[in-house]
């Protein structure tokens, strides 16, 4: 089936072309737009794979919403980039030692699992018809994965809290209503009447 | 199964071309003789007064972030309401602790204050 591998060369060599652009382009906006072409990409090849419901999952999520709110910050913000690039040289070291420890972890698991071998990894054969994929990872993902996703909720709750936790601001001093208040305000808090007696004219 | 996404690949490529044919198109073929007037930013007829980014209140990455959490929240729903019948009982209490967990961030949140907008 020769348009199986057309298609997984195409979309493979598009993500590694975008994900080098993601880190090589000059301007942040293309690098976020780079982004999205990435992981559209690996998305097709999930797709690919069979796996339909993870690949759905990564359009909506991730272009739809992440990628949203990344552009969002990118082009909105004001973000001077010539400070960042500054310590560049300073950092290097610390950033080819990181690099190349896990390059180094990669190539371990892979070659210890002889990952490369195309060979010990045929293609799987192709699912049969009616075959579900989100189905198939509910059935899982809800029984013998239900630590991991209980502990999904938690992280998710985790992030809930960093997220109010990095951006809540009180802001002082903005004015604002309280509906609850303005409807009970009583007669007595706004007017006041007040008994006297008539004066005489004054200058007369 | 692969076979039922073949028209997609088709919408793909069809929509790919058009976009290279279109934009090559009118490189190639639109006249182009820029000057330093045309080529200046404009800005209804005035220079431009200042850069386009400026502060912004970080309470809309606040709500923008709660909306991607409670949006991964809704993608574990989908493969669970599709096999809730099969999963039974302990399926529907392995996803109350799941929603109790969340509903918790979503207590606090509220309380903190920051769905209020001032």
């Amino acid at each position: 089936m020769p348009i199986y591998e057309i298609v997984f060369y195409f979309f493979s060599l598009v993500m590694l072309g975008a994900a080098l652009m993601v880190i090589t382009v000059r301007n942040p906006v293309y690098a976020a737009l780079s982004l999205v072409l990435a992981f559209f990409s690996a998305s097709a090849i999930w797709l690919l794979l069979e796996v339909e419901f993870l690949a759905i999952i990564l359009i909506l999520v991730y272009v739809g919403a992440v990628m949203v709110l990344f552009l969002f910050v990118v082009m909105m913000l004001d973000i001077n980039l010539e400070p960042l690039k500054e310590g560049f040289m300073r950092y290097l070291p610390a950033g080819v030692v990181v690099a190349l420890l896990m390059a180094t972890e990669f190539m371990l698991v892979l070659w210890t699992k002889g990952r490369f071998d195309t060979q010990a990894f045929p293609v799987p054969a192709p699912n049969p018809d009616g075959y579900s994929n989100t189905k198939a990872v509910g059935e899982l993902l809800y029984t013998n994965y239900l630590l991991a996703f209980e502990v999904a909720g938690v992280v998710l709750l985790v992030a809930i809290i960093a997220a109010v936790a990095l951006t809540l601001r009180q802001r002082s001093g903005s004015r604002r209503q309280n509906p609850a208040m303005q409807v009970r305000v009583r007669r007595e808090e706004r007017v006041r009447l007040v008994q006297m007696d008539s004066e005489p004219r004054q200058g007369s | 199964m692969l076979a039922e996404y073949f028209p997609i690949l088709i919408f793909l490529a069809i929509s790919i071309a058009m976009g290279v044919i279109l934009l090559s198109m009118g490189g190639i073929l639109g006249p182009r003789s820029p000057d330093s007037e045309k080529t200046s930013p404009y800005e209804c007829g005035f220079e431009a007064f200042e850069d386009t980014r400026s502060k912004f209140d970080v309470r809309y990455y606040l709500v923008a972030i709660l909306f991607i959490i409670f949006d991964l929240e809704i993608a574990f729903f989908i493969p669970w309401a599709l096999v809730l019948d099969k999963l039974g009982v302990f399926g529907l209490i392995a996803m109350i602790i799941f929603v109790v967990e969340l509903v918790i961030g979503f207590f606090f949140v509220w309380k903190k204050g920051a769905l209020e907008w001032e």
